[in-house]
């Protein structure tokens, strides 16, 4: 008994999250159980076991593969993109009083505006297909790894930047030992922003310009009333963006070990 | 005497944009000695620091000219090297890597640069720390880091901008001895600034008293108590009147201002 | 001389304003004289300008904003209302953060937008489902800043004002609630940005009027000049809101300007 009560006292944060999402699956599951559905509801419901039946379909199916790899595919080249631009344009703003002045106001309303609206434009000019999308999925990424790069190098401690320059470091040195290692965490914070927005846009960008991909799948799943196709879609992007960010965290509190209070993002 | 550093009628302007000009260093002329011990002492915002920067050669006097071994310094060398107030450490590198960061910078080979810098570490007794994060030390533990750094390329003069004034007594105490002991050995010139004025006296061949803003060398006093010094000294009444000269000298540098 | 001090102390807007014009010079030269382009794809300032004094006297422009405000005001002032208790309950009692946490993490984690078709088929193209969207989106900057806030308050305060035999309410009103309001504004502001994103795509998916809706509808004719007036008010307003926030964050708290990331 107090072995139990000492596991539990233990776990306890886990056992009530975990019990927590668990008690709700299974609450949802048992909706039909409990009440019955009005014949017009009853079309949009669906239930956990009815999703996963359908997850597993499809993947049997391999439709879910082909949708997968379209919409990574757009992920990876808008962010490649994003953080081939937006690190060497952070690291020059960052250096360059004037180049930042003369960019900021671009950053600032572009940044504060949802990129989304520029996707009606790509399609225009990129048509339906993986171009609008790549380009979609690069305006929403650029921006937290530019700003999160520039941050990082405007910090940067003039007193290490002195030390290093007293052995006879050049400017070249500077920037490699001082500067980058200084910007590091707050590049990773930016970077995990980034996948957040490369996310989005894939999604938004298949609902609207694309006969492929999981977020085509979804939209035309649920033009369709297929509801477990939509949720087994959105678990999907669900599930990859919880990798991707626990694993940019992961990056982020290893770098904590020289630097006691992380960066802290919000 | 055969003069290391040879400064005369240096002056230094700050312009800052959108601020009006600081002159922070005016006519300021002084002389070191191959292997002397020199300390500054003036009121704060006096240039003591600016002045260090000049000799280290990051920053460049608008006026005057300054020597070290009779060659004009246009930047920084590695027969100078400085130890920071606030330590300065690379805060993402080991121990070992921050006091690695002089050869690394000069392209000394890994290997070597490794041996060289574990027997500094030996030496600033700090064994067995060189794979900390800077984190991790105390106060005193860092400003070791911080002389060892600066003494791995073997300059031949030391500069020291209020080395151990992040420090607590005690710990200030036993670094000072240390200081001494390492001075000793390596023969040095140490350029050494500080606003203690125990500690100028305890430690110096001289004392260069500046001047409020705009910095001059106001005063030199000479320390004639004989080496080695020890801790008891510093109970002598003959300490007390040379603390007491530097003192009144000061003084009037603060109130005036 | 009085000149280049006053150029130094305002060189920033001067240079933005100067890049500004030069873009917009460069843009509509280089479309008049060097490429003449279709104009179906690409459009100039000077067009832009005509079709935004139209619209400015037109009706629809303002319809399409009131439509899409009311939206935005209401799921907003949902995700206030539930988002502030929420975080206020999960930062004051342990194990309610403990049950909540990993739950509202993961779906704050995820694109909640690839809900957007069945919310719309669900709640219907108008006022309700946008407002639904919204909600959803912009609810977690408030339930999570809330939360940080108020666990953010300092033991020893805590302490001080018990040991002066406060009660629980002068612990809230005293210490809490002032040390939680500046991540509040901190959460609004990201709120906004998420609102703005539930907007625009519940109006590009399938409603019929607001200012999303708008703009993807000038884009499907081509009338690209109109497009750009809808964004680049989209972007004022933006920008506007955005800016007010940061300046009320520095107002509140000028003690975490410093350590801001976007
Ligand atoms: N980079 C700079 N730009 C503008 N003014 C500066 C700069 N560095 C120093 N100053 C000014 O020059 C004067 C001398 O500064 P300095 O740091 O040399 O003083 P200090 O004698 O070292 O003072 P302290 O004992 O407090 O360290 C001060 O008034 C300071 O404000
Ligand atoms: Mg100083």
């Amino acid at each position: 008994m107090t072995g139990l009560t000492s596991f539990y006292r233990e776990k306890e944060a886990y056992l009530l999250g975990i019990g927590f999402i668990v008690f709700l699956l299974a609450l949802w599951q048992c909706v039909p159980l409990l009440i019955t559905l009005p014949r017009g509801y009853a079309l949009f419901f669906t239930t956990p076991s009815r999703i996963a039946a359908t997850f597993y379909r499809l993947l049997v199916e391999g439709q879910i593969q082909e949708h997968f790899y379209v919409s990574v595919a757009a992920f990876l080249s808008g962010l490649g993109i994003a953080i081939a631009v937006g690190l060497p344009f952070g690291i020059v703003m960052g250096r360059s009083r004037t180049l930042d002045a003369l960019s900021d106001p671009y950053v600032t309303a572009l940044n504060a505006t949802p990129r989304l609206v520029w996707l009606p434009l790509f399609i225009l000019w990129f048509g339906i297909g993986i171009w609008s999308k790549v380009m979609i999925v690069f305006v929403g990424a650029v921006f937290p790894l530019l700003i999160n790069t520039y941050a990082g190098v405007k910090n940067v401690d003039r007193v290490l930047v002195n030390v290093v320059r007293s052995f006879g470091a050049n400017e070249w040195q500077v920037m490699k030992v001082v500067v980058l290692p200084n910007s590091l965490p707050y590049i990773i914070v930016g970077l995990r922003l980034a996948i957040g927005r490369a996310i989005l846009g894939v999604v938004v960008g298949e609902f609207f310009g694309s006969s492929k991909g999981l977020g085509f799948m979804i939209a035309s799943a649920a033009s369709n009333y297929k509801v477990d196709v939509v949720f087994a879609g959105v678990a999907i992007f669900m599930g990859l963006s919880l990798i991707l960010t626990l694993s940019v965290k992961k990056l982020e509190n290893s770098l904590a070990r020289w630097r006691p209070e992380a960066a802290k993002n919000f | 005497m055969v003069p290391c550093i040879q400064a005369r009628d240096i002056s230094l302007t700050f312009k800052p944009k959108n601020r009006d000009p600081v002159t922070a260093l005016k006519e300021l002329t002084l002389d070191v000695a191959k292997g002397e011990f020199v300390s500054l002492v003036g009121p704060s915002g006096c240039g003591k620091s600016t002045f260090l920067n000049v000799l280290l050669g990051l920053l460049k006097p608008d006026g005057g000219e300054i020597r070290l071994n009779g060659k004009q310094i246009t930047g920084p060398g590695q027969e100078r090297a400085m130890v920071f107030q606030e330590f300065g450490l690379l805060p993402w590198r080991t121990v070992l890597a921050n006091v690695e960061l002089g050869l690394e910078l000069k392209g000394v080979q890994a290997s070597v640069r490794r041996e060289r810098a574990m027997e500094l570490i030996k030496m600033a007794g700090l064994a067995g720390f060189a794979s900390h994060y800077p984190h991790e030390l105390s106060g005193g533990m860092k400003q070791r880091v911080g002389l060892a750094r600066a003494l791995v390329t073997d300059p031949e003069v030391l500069l020291m901008d209020e080395p151990f004034a992040a420090l607590d007594a005690q710990t200030r105490d036993l670094m000072q001895l240390e200081l001494l002991q390492i001075w000793d050995r390596t023969k040095k010139t140490v350029v050494f600034v500080t606003h203690s004025i125990e500690e100028a006296a305890y430690l110096s061949d001289r004392v260069i008293v500046i001047s409020a803003r705009p910095g001059r060398a106001k005063d030199v006093m000479k320390i004639a108590l004989p080496r080695p010094r020890d801790y008891e000294m510093r109970l002598s009444a003959e300490f007390n009147d040379i603390k007491a000269r530097i003192w009144a000298s000061l003084k009037e540098e603060l109130v005036t201002k | 001389m009085g000149l280049k001090e006053k150029y130094h102390e305002y060189h920033r807007p001067i240079l933005g304003m100067a890049s500004v014009i030069g873009l917009i010079l460069l843009w509509e030269l280089t479309l008049t004289y060097l490429i003449p382009v279709d104009p179906f794809f690409f459009t100039k300032p000077s067009l832009i300008g005509t079709a935004f004094r139209e619209q400015l006297f037109g009706e629809r422009l303002w319809r399409d904003l009131a439509i899409s405000s009311r939206a935005f005001i209401w799921g907003f002032s949902l995700s206030v209302i539930v988002g502030i208790p929420l975080g206020a309950v999960m930062g004051w009692r342990r194990r309610v953060e403990y049950t909540l946490d990993p739950l509202l993490t993961a779906l704050y984690a995820s694109p909640l937008v690839a809900l957007a078709p069945l919310l719309i088929i669900f709640f219907g193209v108008g006022l309700l489902g946008k407002a639904v969207l919204v909600f959803l989106l912009a609810v977690f900057p408030f339930i999570f800043n809330t939360s940080a806030g108020v666990k953010s308050a300092d033991p020893l305060l805590i302490n001080v004002v018990r040991s002066f035999g406060g009660k629980e309410l002068d612990l809230y009103l005293k210490v809490i609630l002032p040390g939680t309001f500046p991540y509040i504004v901190a959460g609004t502001r990201l709120a906004i940005g998420r609102g703005l994103v539930g907007i625009i795509v519940g109006e590009f998916y399938a409603a019929s009027e607001g200012i999303g809706f708008a703009i993807q509808n000038y884009g499907d004719t081509y009338r690209l000049p109109d497009m750009f007036v809808g964004i680049i008010v989209l972007s004022a307003i933006a920008v506007a809101l955005t800016e007010l926030l940061r300046k009320a964050e520095l107002m509140v708290a000028p003690w975490r300007a410093g350590e801001e990331i976007r």
